[in-house]
């Protein structure tokens, strides 16, 4: 996997964006989850945003899932 | 693996060109997400011919219109409380700030969500991680954790670095520095004038700081972190070494940190931010190493872009080769110079505050002092230093205040400035941003407008 300025990222930098990538998903497709879940769920994914955006894969905004 | 001085890497030391690539992506991302999302700026945009597929360089960020702090505040005065400079539905948010008040007529109200606090740490931690704090550490935050943004992004910095944080809001300077030393703190943050209280009160105590476990402060709120006698005067009463840092509520956070190389200056954090430099006058960019404002474009805070903002600071930019610590990131030298309406013209001698305080900052028996401007005679424009000095013989003290006075003439083209010592502890003290200047003049500028209200 590249980044957008062409540059290789590791294994570990792969499975951090591919976290962030599987929060974002269940968060916009996960109807069933308890607070718990969700609101600690978000609370990782605006952690995670920053390794992704630092990574340079451009993750945009996530106020629709409410982060 | 070995630690690295960097929080990120990749990005500061990322080689120039590369930077600039970044940076023209990001604005293009920023300009298209504004354009959707505001309605406000995208008038602004459009009137300007400014799309997002129009930006190909950072030579295209120029077309984009700036922004002042008074359309800021005039959209909030229009549609309270917020304005309509909101990208976001508000339910989003989790955070609600205010500038701190020390310019303009209302402060500016801002929110943030979860992704948007989390960034806010994050910038903190360019800071902190990169003066060298790291998660070993006990943090101090003389702060009063109010609605004022302040210390809120660098205390959450801390934690996200794993440091054990210390927050030091609603107590005395007393019980601040006994809580200091019992929690064996290694790093404070404070304004650089807090920091000189925090060691005058220590004073008092009979406790030498210079012998306590602290190594490292971090300095924000005012300039005076960055005037070389300031800082050296904290570094000594402290025995630790002092970081500037700079930020402000229109973006959340900081936007300029020390490195622990201590180069007299404050690195950009450029991989999230376009910092401009331009003549407040004209608005046209000057080179490196030339006085000028600071214009930022803020990539963080998706809820409130923040497109060509005029700050009103006044810097000076130098290339990244000036520091030696490997990062490619620019540097403001000296930090934040003042502010473009700090200056003061009396009887034609342009003064500024940070100017007068890295005079007096020399005198290291003085412990605090004012700026007072006043009219004489009801025509004539009068400066003096209000000075105190405790515990100094009165022969010693007419020796500062003449040497003071003297030192101060010199410096401002022979104008005359009165120096006059007052009693101890008469001089207000301050915890967040100081204000030394107080301005009581009928007549400004000796031939100058007369004020409405005299």
């Amino acid at each position: 996997m590249k980044n957008l300025m062409g540059a290789e990222l590791s294994e570990s930098e792969r499975s951090l964006v591919e976290c962030y990538q599987g929060l974002v998903r269940v968060l916009n497709d996960g109807k069933d989850l308890a607070p718990f879940e969700r609101r600690n769920a978000l609370k990782a994914v605006a952690a995670l945003w920053q390794v992704v955006n630092g990574l340079d894969l451009d993750p945009g905004n996530i106020y629709e899932i409410g982060a | 693996m070995k630690e690295s001085p960097y929080w990120n890497p990749r990005h500061e030391t990322m080689p120039r060109d590369q930077i600039e690539v970044l940076q023209v992506r990001k604005l293009k991302n920023l300009v298209a997400w504004t354009e959707r999302q505001v309605p406000w700026h995208a008038a602004r945009l459009k009137a300007a011919g400014v799309t997002a597929e129009s930006i190909r360089s950072l030579k295209d960020l120029r077309r984009i219109p700036l922004m002042t702090r008074d359309e800021w505040m005039q959209a909030q005065l229009e549609k309270p409380p917020f304005g309509p400079l909101l990208a976001a539905p508000e339910d989003v948010a989790i955070r609600y700030h205010l500038t701190s008040g020390t310019t303009g007529r209302i402060p500016l109200q801002v929110l943030d969500s979860m992704k948007d606090w989390e960034w806010i740490a994050e910038m903190w931690c360019y800071g902190f991680w990169g003066f060298g704090v790291r998660p070993a550490d006990i943090v101090f935050f003389a702060f009063s954790y109010g609605t004022f943004v302040g210390f809120w992004g660098a205390h959450y910095a801390c934690e996200k670095i794993g440091c054990l944080v210390l927050p030091g809001g609603n107590m005395t300077t007393e019980a601040r520095v006994k809580q200091i030393l019992s929690m064996k703190a290694t790093v404070v943050c404070s304004t650089p004038t807090y920091a000189l209280r925090m060691a005058q009160e220590a004073k008092t105590m009979g406790v030498d700081l210079a012998t306590s476990p602290v190594k490292r402060l971090i300095l924000s709120g005012e300039p005076a972190g960055s005037i070389p006698a300031t800082k050296r005067l904290i570094e000594e009463e402290w025995g630790a070494k002092a970081a500037d840092t700079a930020g402000m509520t229109e973006v959340g956070t900081i936007m300029i940190f020390e490195c622990e190389t201590q180069p007299g200056g404050t690195h950009i954090i450029e991989d999230h931010y376009i910092e401009e430099v331009v003549d407040p006058a004209t608005g046209e960019p000057v080179g490196y190493g030339e006085l000028g404002e600071r214009l930022i474009t803020s990539f963080g805070r998706g809820m409130i872009p923040v497109l060509r903002y005029r700050t009103r600071d006044l810097v000076v930019r130098v290339p990244a080769n000036t520091c030696r610590c490997g990062r490619t990131f620019d540097l403001y030298e000296g930090g934040i110079r003042g502010r473009v309406d700090d200056m003061k013209l009396v009887r034609g001698t342009n003064v500024y505050p940070r100017a007068v305080e890295s005079i007096v900052r020399e005198f290291k028996e003085i412990d605090e002092f004012r700026i007072h401007l006043y009219t004489a005679d009801g025509r004539q424009d009068e400066i003096e230093v209000l000075v105190e000095i405790p515990g100094s013989e009165d022969a010693n003290a007419d020796r500062i205040l003449a040497e003071l006075g003297k030192s101060l003439s010199q410096a401002h083209e022979g104008l005359r400035f009165g120096v006059k010592k007052v009693e101890n502890g008469s001089l207000p003290r301050f915890e967040l941003k100081a204000k030394r200047l107080q301005d009581d003049r009928i007549v400004i500028g000796t031939a100058g407008e007369r004020r409405a209200t005299a």
